[in-house]
């Protein structure tokens, strides 16, 4: 089956993902042009805006560059939101211990990266030892982890006032500078900057990334090459779920300086979506984080003015998916890509 | 006497929470044996779950909303169908997306619709059978003759899709969909529909599955109110080695432990309830641990299927 014969389809697909979101708009009462200047407007030309979408990006960029490495290794991390508690909390938790200085700074991330690689690391050793569908497995730590929060920052771990459920702040001296006057834009930016720079050396240099790209293609392959592929599932799941605690210390480092619940909604699933439509390309990854942010950023706007509810945004990011996997489909050139390109025009 | 009360009235619940988990489990064995797993059943029983409600609020009729759900759900289903069998998509990528897809859908639907006024409305839903006036025999009476009539449903089709799968060409047919593709079409057999259909058809179980989630279970639509229910029912066919009967079957047990946490907090007031909230999620992962070594995976399960020249 070449490309081309399924390039009619595919665009087909693209239509018709695009008519449901504007339907969608439609049915909200809303103008889809107007949305999209809205979007546009508020998340690039104005201050606020734009400063928000790069605040998130931060988070979006560690994490999606974890599910690039998952993906790549054809691991299917679902559980970066239970994984970034967990690093969170466990940094958080450490805190008080910590010196107060710039050491404390890179011990408090270091402990949020161990945090996750643990969480993750169950799901890894689930799969390894038992060949447990690591999907379902980081699924479920979600709901564990999201439970365990809930429970420490009502109970243990409670601000000593004990009124609202949230932990106290953490040392000023621990928390994340910022970069710009009059910006919230913080040292996060950094660290991201850092971890796109490593990962991509180790994914597109590295015997490591060599070992993705044979387990990613196929079992048999890498079995062939002297790859456990077993051994690989878990270190991946244990490096994307560090990456994701770091970025849950780097939220609470940066932004909030302290745990509370639901403090990163949904940057799992968002990070997800970053990653496929970077094409699991760590150099792109950024990129694509920041412009989800923006899509974030411009439609969280519209929806708090009531414009349109705002889940549209998982309409979006779904509709975004498909989107690419269909373009990819239409774009590739099989045998005879030419010919058949020919013969339709 | 109260402890066999306790249990019956625990077993009588188990079985209502394991009800929408069976029902996607048996929808997610037919597509995984022809050869497509769905990762986005959550996606589809949350639209299943919302749309039930807005047509059994419009119309009076729970079983309207059952109708709509399934058909609802046959539609997103179709998506990925389209997606991973027409143009040979990565299965789990489109299923991601259909999470997604579902998430949105029916949050974005609920505040357009019911969820816009704000207070809650009243839901007409599914009230439990009452078998030949069974239901008030103690112990048994409320197990097996007091549930939702979508219950009996879910496992008449168990059985059906078991006696399909041992006994008839269509089974023969689907199995060899998702074995040997290669050998099936050259058999003659359009394996592309075959695995088309079988998605379609698991849609509409998990469509129904989200149906008795929020119009006989818990009476109302909340965002993202499936909780997992649909990992967890991917789960039960890996558990039930693609076993309908057998899915219906680890489904209960989640339905159980679920029931079974609701009671406990009450009995332990002192133990902090999240520590009860995780106790199904808890058993998957033991259980994910412990029973998931199986050879009786479908061999061309994930696997495109491109015709060979």
């Amino acid at each position: 089956m070449t490309g081309t014969e399924l390039r009619k389809p595919a665009l087909v697909a693209v239509a018709f993902l695009v008519a449901m979101v504007v339907i969608a708009i439609l049915l909200a009462g809303a103008n889809p042009a107007d949305i999209v200047y809205g979007i546009v407007e508020r998340a690039l030309f104005t201050r606020a805006g734009l400063l928000e979408a790069l605040m998130r990006t931060i988070p979006l960029t560690i994490m999606g560059l974890g599910i690039a490495i998952a993906f790549k290794a054809r691991i299917f991390n679902i559980g970066m939101d239970g994984q970034l508690i967990a690093g969170s909390v466990v940094a958080v938790v450490a805190a008080p211990l910590l010196p107060a200085n710039v050491a404390g700074i890179v011990l408090f991330l270091g402990l949020g990266f161990l945090g996750g690689a643990v969480w993750g690391g169950i799901a890894g050793g689930i799969k390894a030892r038992f060949g447990g569908n690591e999907i379902i497995a980081t699924i479920m730590l979600n709901y564990v982890a999201v439970q365990m929060l809930s429970w420490l920052v009502r109970g243990p771990l409670q601000e000593k006032m004990r009124i609202i459920p949230r932990t106290d702040a953490i040392d000023q001296a621990l928390r994340l500078p910022v970069l710009f006057d009059g910006t919230r834009i913080h040292a996060g930016l950094i660290v991201a900057v850092l971890a796109v720079v490593v990962v991509a050396l180790v994914v597109m240099r590295g015997r490591f990334g060599y070992r993705l790209a044979v387990v990613g293609s196929n079992d048999h392959a890498a079995q062939y090459a002297g790859i456990s592929p077993s051994r690989m599932a878990a270190t991946v799941l244990v490096i994307s779920g560090a990456l994701a605690g770091l970025a849950g210390a780097v939220e609470v480092a940066g932004l909030y300086g302290r745990l509370q619940e639901g403090f990163a909604p949904g940057f799992g699933i968002a990070a997800i979506a970053v990653a496929l439509v970077a094409r699991l390309n760590p150099l792109l990854v950024p990129v694509s984080a920041f412009g989800f942010s923006l899509l974030y950023s411009g439609l969280g706007a519209l929806a708090r003015n009531g414009v349109v509810p705002f889940p549209l945004i998982n309409i979006m990011e779904g509709a975004i998916i498909l989107i690419f996997l269909a373009a990819s489909i239409a774009l590739r050139r099989g045998p005879g890509g030419m010919r058949g390109a020919s013969a339709n025009g | 006497m109260d402890e066999v009360v306790f249990l019956s009235s625990l077993l009588a619940a188990g079985i209502r929470l394991a009800a929408p988990i069976a029902l996607a489990a048996i929808g997610e064995t037919l597509s995984e044996r022809a050869g497509v797993i769905n990762v986005g059943i959550e996606g589809i029983m949350l639209v299943g779950a919302f749309v039930a409600v807005l047509f059994a609020v419009y119309t009076g009729s729970p079983w309207v909303g059952l109708l709509a759900a399934i058909v609802a759900g046959v539609a997103m289903s179709g998506v990925h169908a389209y997606f991973v069998v027409r143009l040979k998509t990565e299965q789990i990528v489109s299923g991601i997306a259909l999470l997604f897809l579902g998430l949105g859908l029916s949050g974005y639907g609920y505040r357009l619709t019911l969820g816009e006024a704000g207070a809650a409305v009243k839901i007409p839903g599914f009230r439990e059978l009452d078998i030949l006036g069974l239901a008030d025999v103690p112990v048994i009476g409320p197990i097996l003759f007091g549930q939702h009539a979508l219950v009996y449903l879910a496992v008449a089709s168990a059985i059906a899709m078991a006696y399909m799968f041992r006994a008839t060409r269509l089974g023969v047919i689907i199995k060899a969909v998702g074995e040997t593709p290669v050998a099936a079409d050259s058999a003659g057999i359009n394996v592309d529909r075959v695995r088309f259909l079988c998605v379609l058809v698991a849609g509409g179980f998990a469509g129904a599955g989200g149906a008795f989630l929020s119009t006989a279970h818990l009476w109302g639509f909340v965002e993202n109110m499936t909780a997992g229910r649909g990992f967890l029912a991917i789960a039960c066919v890996v558990f039930a080695r693609w076993n309908p009967v057998a899915a219906v079957l680890v489904a209960l047990v989640f339905g159980i432990a679920d029931a079974a946490q609701i009671r406990l907090q009450t009995i332990f007031p002192a133990v902090p309830y999240q520590f009860f909230v995780i106790a199904p999620y808890v058993v998957a992962i033991v259980s994910l641990a412990v029973g998931s070594r199986s050879s009786r995976m479908p061999a061309a399960l994930g696997i495109p299927f491109a015709k060979p020249r």
